[in-house]
Order: structure tokens, then C-alpha cells, then sequence
């Protein structure tokens, strides 16, 4: 049986185009259409929403318009082809 | 982009496999955003909106006309701004199109 190693930068080439659902440090989600990324896992993402989490447990979305540079500093992970739709509903029901 | 010491070999990984895919790297996107208005948000929350003065490959940043905003109010202003690389979260244009 012959397994291609597969590279954890091209996982997140294959999704440049698609949305993909990262997760950041400190209780904080961006959902976006990636654009592209470096070798530090710098993202470019469009039309990105940002989910953030209070200390009481509520969540907020806010739409990032056009285009952002995510600092790759922050990113925990990185889902492709996903949203948070399950997780920030089921946490604003929680 | 340069940050401290973790790095991830790039000669071991072939980006462009498909020439057709628009790679728009963030230095792509660094170089298109000079001089225009950004909103920049930190690590601890506050957000700064202002124009970009200039930057550099570790966030870094230089902001003119800047205002801070705090929770979403408008906290304070100040003529130029100098933001230490290491605190930014994320960099986002203002034009909306929509």
C-alpha cells in the first residue's frame, strides 16, 4: 500500500478559494474565503466574519469587509470547507 | 513576513500546483493596502482605524488620522500611531463594496 505523505501547507493550499473556518486563541473564530498564505500561516481571507465569545458566554458575529491579513500569531486551527455554524449555535443556546 | 523562530521549510512544499489558482499572498496583500484605510485589530481586542502609513514584514505598522475603538466606541484619536507588530490580529480594508 502506497500512502502519499500529504503536507499539512498543501492541505491549506487546496482550499485557497474555499471558505475554511479558523480558529484563533482566546475563544475566537474567523470564517472566510482563503485567498492565500505564507509560510508562516499568514492568511488572506475574504468577506471574513469574526466570532468572538464574552466572558458571560454570548457570542458575537461582525462581518470584515473586503479583504483582511490574518496574523498566522493566532491561529490554532484552520477546517477547511466548514463554518462554525454548529459550534457558535449550540454556545448562544448554551 | 518574518516572527521569531518557527519556521516551516518551504522548499518541501510545491504552492503552485495549479497555475490557474490566483495565489494572493499577504505580502500581496500588504503591498496593495499602503496609503489606504484600514482597520487594524489587536490581540487584546482594541481596534484602530486609520490610514496606512506604512509597514513592514512584522506587522508593524504606522497609522495617520488614527481613531481607537474599544468594545466598538470611539475611544480616543490620534494623529499618528505606531502599532508593535506582535500585537496585531488582523489587518482589514475599509472599503466596503457592499
Amino acid at each position: 500500500m502506497s500512502s502519499k505523505r500529504l503536507l499539512p501547507l498543501e492541505v491549506i493550499d487546496q482550499a485557497i478559494g474555499s471558505k475554511i473556518w479558523i480558529l484563533l486563541r482566546g475563544q475566537k473564530e474567523v470564517v472566510g474565503i482563503l485567498r492565500g498564505f505564507d509560510d508562516y500561516v499568514n492568511l488572506v481571507l475574504e468577506d471574513a466574519i469574526e466570532y468572538s465569545m464574552d466572558a458571560h458566554g454570548v457570542s458575537t458575529a461582525t462581518p470584515l469587509h473586503t479583504e483582511i491579513l490574518l496574523n498566522g500569531n493566532q491561529i490554532t486551527v484552520l477546517v477547511p470547507n466548514e463554518t462554525p455554524e454548529g459550534s457558535a449555535a449550540a454556545a448562544a443556546v448554551h | 513576513m518574518a516572527e521569531s523562530t518557527e519556521t516551516i521549510a518551504p522548499s518541501s512544499v510545491t504552492v503552485s500546483e495549479e497555475p490557474s489558482k490566483q495565489h494572493r499572498t499577504p505580502s500581496d496583500f500588504l503591498k496593495s493596502v499602503l496609503g489606504r484605510p484600514v482597520q487594524v485589530k489587536l490581540n487584546t481586542g482594541l481596534e484602530y482605524r486609520g490610514v496606512l502609513a506604512c509597514l513592514d514584514g512584522y506587522l508593524n505598522i504606522a497609522l495617520e488620522q488614527t481613531e481607537e475603538y474599544a468594545n466598538g466606541q470611539l475611544k480616543a484619536k490620534y494623529g499618528d500611531a505606531f502599532i508593535r507588530g506582535n500585537n496585531v490580529l488582523y489587518i482589514s480594508t475599509q472599503t466596503k463594496k457592499r
